[in-house]
């Protein structure tokens, strides 16, 4: 087998392994604090002025001038980015502008639904597309190959907000009725409490991300199908479920694994426009209100908490790319 | 903050309130063609509708255009649109407007009486307890104009009510109160029937219990997101109110507001957009309630800044205004053209006045014989209300047919910064009667006067002192025409429409009012949810 060819033993590869995700991390660290100043610096930059916008018509000099003092907006600018910057190390994301109250308080429910969502697509759309990848791969140009092609092809150049709106005119409206077209979730309420009003949003966000991971998936499975090494595997007489299993998939998996991470960051801004459509009550919601208000603290923490899904998930595909693929791990 | 509706003080208004009318009104007096009694009984020009019977219990669901992490609940302020649905819910007001736009004594008081022009008595209806049980009396009547006229609280009604001394309010006996005012006025009883001058209880704060005296108590409440309201089962209104909970649900945006109508999640939603009209008439369980508002969105003109200190200029500009179409293109027709005078449900407005068209060769000729041929305006607007930027950029587009160039500058920092300073902007208001609305945005000391009017040779002013002293109704009439005259000829406002308000209802719903002049959204969202009902 192929990893028996690498040059180390054992217990070094564990340590390369361990070494390898520690680097990450720091890395991971690393593009954090730059991503921060980046966050910081666009907020600032954002159009309009924070104490105007809270104010409205009735701004005046005088208040104006008090409620930027009670904002601290007219401290240096660095000033400004330290103090957030040694807050959000403790813990604490500031006072929202608008909502005057803390930015975690205002978040944490919001923070719980849309992590919902994200995990329950992530869970369903990536087992469903590596397999609709692979299977369309074994039976190439076969009818299941033509028509999934065709259809992620179809869903991979709709964005979201179409499919959405297409799912609440089919489900909801006008053809049928069986679905709610909104997620209402009540006050201390959680999204799971009814189950029936989360398929819309969801199904949108599965048909989102399923197209890209399965076409990168089935050319990642032709290509491993067509390699000398599946080719010797199949020759030395191992049974084709072996062969695909031990030495076909693991090797397709890696390059959509980096696939797979970058959708499912992409599913944490493309919620945005999933949660407008259906008033689902989450951070994509709460970053957009939050710019329409210039509402800073909470803007840079959504921001954040995005910045970090990027970092997390991108981690996590180098590791699971590295632990699937012998031919990387051994180079450790 | 296109979503966001804030009004400034005075957001409804003052009719013409005389000490007779309102004592009629209470029952004291015999005679005279006023009607009185509960706002459900009033409607000529608007039909309640008759889905069936009342039917007792339900939750009612409402989805509010709007709304977010500025959401607060106050008895006494809004930041949102969602805000003024869940005030109505828990407080109300000492007068109340009816659907004509007439104040009636429905609400808390017994009567209010303007005893001479500075001097007005508050009697309350006995038996009316808050949500917590404790009886209204004097103290919180009291409490409520002192917490309304504290400016540090930021209040809309602070404006309104400014000529009340909140430290010479006077407590005659427990559901008695006396207000000596620092100069006369009298569009008191105007302010007390400003949704927003909600009465609440000695203590209250906005962080602390919402406690009011209203159909319905606040259950919780998740900031730009929804709040739940029960039933209060002692409601001094027998009998009402019918639902058992309001559900109220903020919506930043209008599609899911119409789908969640469509599929039954809302019973009832505010501000339909005019595309999705139709999509509501094309089914069979839905309708449209439309009301007719008083909002406006003028063009104003600043008279002492160039070129608008020539009054030529600004009666040129009002000619070039094709009002017809710009109701066509901004509101889809959902609403009234107007005759650049504000505030038309008061009873003094002046309709004598002729309806101004579009005149562009008489236009040309003013700007011409004023020298001003060829001239080049800037033309500031923001997003702060519907309507604001197509109207800008449709007076630009009709105005070029005088031969004006205008350049709309749609700026996001316009409130605060520029406003109020600049020699042609873009401005919205809710509905209020006349004088109270001279006193927010037509004097030299209302807090928003646009057009810097009066003109300093003008008897404007003396005319306005006059008015507030002025007792008998139909003589202050005389005066306010004189003043509407004023603005008519030489004002500095292009006021070319009223919009309507345009809401959509499940018709399980009952007891609606449509075309009522409410100046709330649904009625008044049903008259603070005790007028309507889910049908049998």
């Amino acid at each position: 087998m192929l990893d028996r060819q690498g040059p180390t033993g054992g217990p070094a590869r564990t340590g390369g392994i361990r070494l390898f995700i520690l680097r990450r991390i720091l890395q991971g660290v690393l593009v954090l604090v730059l991503v921060s100043i980046v966050v910081f610096a666009a907020t600032q930059a954002l159009p309009g002025d924070p104490a105007r916008a809270i104010l409205g018509r009735g701004a005046t000099p005088a208040s104006l001038a008090a409620l930027r003092e009670q904002l601290h907006l007219n401290q240096p600018k660095v000033i400004q980015y330290l103090t957030w910057a040694t807050g959000l190390l403790h813990g604490d994301a500031g006072r929202s502008f608008a909502a005057q109250e803390p930015v975690s308080t205002y978040l944490s429910n919001r923070i719980v639904n849309t992590g919902f969502l994200l995990v329950l697509s992530g869970l369903i759309s990536i087992p469903l597309s590596i397999l609709i990848g692979a299977y369309a791969a074994l039976w190439r140009d076969r009818p299941f190959d033509v028509i999934t092609s065709l259809a992620t092809l179809v869903f991979a150049a709709l964005p979201e907000f179409v499919v959405g709106v297409a799912l609440v005119l089919l489900f909801a409206t006008t053809v049928f009725h069986f679905l709610p077209a909104i997620t209402l979730i009540p006050p201390g309420g959680r999204p799971w409490d009814q189950p029936i009003a989360i398929i819309l949003p969801t199904l949108t966000l599965v048909l989102a991300v399923t197209p890209y991971v399965v076409r990168i998936m089935r050319a990642s499975m032709v290509e491993v199908l067509e390699s000398d090494y599946v080719e010797m595997a199949r020759l030395k007489g191992l049974p084709e479920r072996i062969v695909l299993r031990r030495h076909a998939l693991p090797n397709a998996l890696g390059p959509t694994f980096q696939v797979i991470a970058i959708n499912l960051a992409y599913l944490a801004g493309g919620v945005i426009v999933v949660e407008y459509i259906f008033n689902y009550a989450g951070i994509g919601g709460a970053l957009r209100d939050a710019v329409s208000n210039r509402d800073l603290p909470v803007v840079q923490a959504i921001a954040m908490i995005i910045a970090g899904l990027y970092v997390f998930l991108n981690l996590m595909a180098d590791i699971a790319t590295i632990l699937v693929t012998p031919r990387l791990r051994t180079r450790l | 903050m296109a979503d966001t509706l804030i009004e400034r003080p005075g957001d409804l208004a003052a009719t013409t309130l005389t000490r007779r009318r309102l004592l009629i009104n209470a029952g004291v007096l015999a005679g005279g063609a006023m009607l009185a009694g509960p706002l459900a009984a009033c409607g000529s020009t608007t039909a309640t509708n008759t889905g069936g019977n009342p039917k007792r219990g339900g939750n009612f669901r409402l989805g509010v255009t709007g709304g977010g992490s500025g959401d607060i609940i106050d008895g006494q302020k809004i930041v949102n649109k969602p805000d003024q649905a869940r005030l109505v819910a828990g407080f109300e007001t000492l007068l109340e407007y009816d659907t004509h736009y007439k104040l009636q004594t429905t609400g808390l008081a017994e009567s209010v009486t303007q005893d001479a022009p500075d001097k007005w008595t508050i009697k309350l209806k006995s038996g009316i307890t808050f949500h917590n049980g404790k009886p209204l009396t004097s103290d919180d009547v009291i409490y409520s104009l002192q917490r309304i006229t504290d400016p540090k609280q930021g209040l809309f009604g602070t404006a309104g009510l400014n000529s009340v001394d909140p430290n010479n309010i006077t407590k005659v006996d427990n559901l008695t109160v006396r207000l000596n005012l620092k100069q006369a006025d009298s569009t008191i009883g105007d302010q007390l029937g400003q949704y927003y001058n909600g009465i609440v209880p000695v203590g209250y704060t906005r962080a602390g219990e919402q406690i009011g005296t209203g159909a319905y108590k606040v259950q919780s409440f998740t900031k730009g997101q929804q709040s739940v309201h029960v039933k209060n089962t002692n409601y001094w209104r027998s009998g009402l109110p019918y639902f058992d909970m309001v559900t109220i649900i903020d919506f930043p945006d209008v599609a899911a507001q119409v789908n969640a109508l469509l599929s039954g999640q809302i019973d009832a939603m505010t501000d339909v957009p005019a595309a999705q009209i139709t999509v509501v008439t094309g089914h069979s369980n839905l309708a449209i309630l439309e009301g007719q508002g008083a909002d406006w969105r003028p063009l104003c003109m600043a008279i002492d800044m160039p070129p608008f200190d020539d009054v030529k200029v600004r009666q040129a500009f009002r000619l070039m205004v094709d009002r017809n179409a710009m109701l066509q293109q901004v509101f889809s027709g959902h609403g009234r053209i107007a005759n650049d005078l504000y505030s038309p449900f008061d009873p003094a407005y002046d309709s004598s006045l002729p309806q101004r068209h579009q005149d562009i060769a008489q236009a040309k000729s003013l700007l011409h014989s004023a020298g001003k041929d060829n001239l080049v305006v800037d033309l500031h607007t923001t997003d702060g209300a519907a309507g604001m930027v197509d109207s800008a950029n449709i007076f630009a587009h009709q105005a070029s047919a005088a031969g004006v160039t205008v350049n709309v500058h749609n700026d996001p920092n316009y409130y605060g910064d520029a406003y109020l300073k600049l020699a042609f902007s873009v401005d919205f208001w809710g509905t209020r009667n006349y004088l109270p609305q001279v006193a927010n945005g037509s004097i030299p000391t209302a807090p928003y006067n646009e057009c810097h009017w009066p003109p300093k040779d003008s008897n404007y002013i003396s005319l306005y002192q006059q008015a507030l002293k002025e007792v008998d109704a139909s003589k202050r009439a005389d005066i306010i025409h004189q003043m509407q005259k004023l603005e008519y000829d030489q004002g500095g406002y292009i006021i070319p429409m009223f919009n309507n308000l345009v809401d959509a209802y499940n018709t399980k719903v009952g007891g609606f009012n449509n075309g009522s002049k409410a100046t709330l959204n649904l009625d008044s969202f049903g008259h603070g949810y005790r007028s309507i009902y889910f049908t049998s």
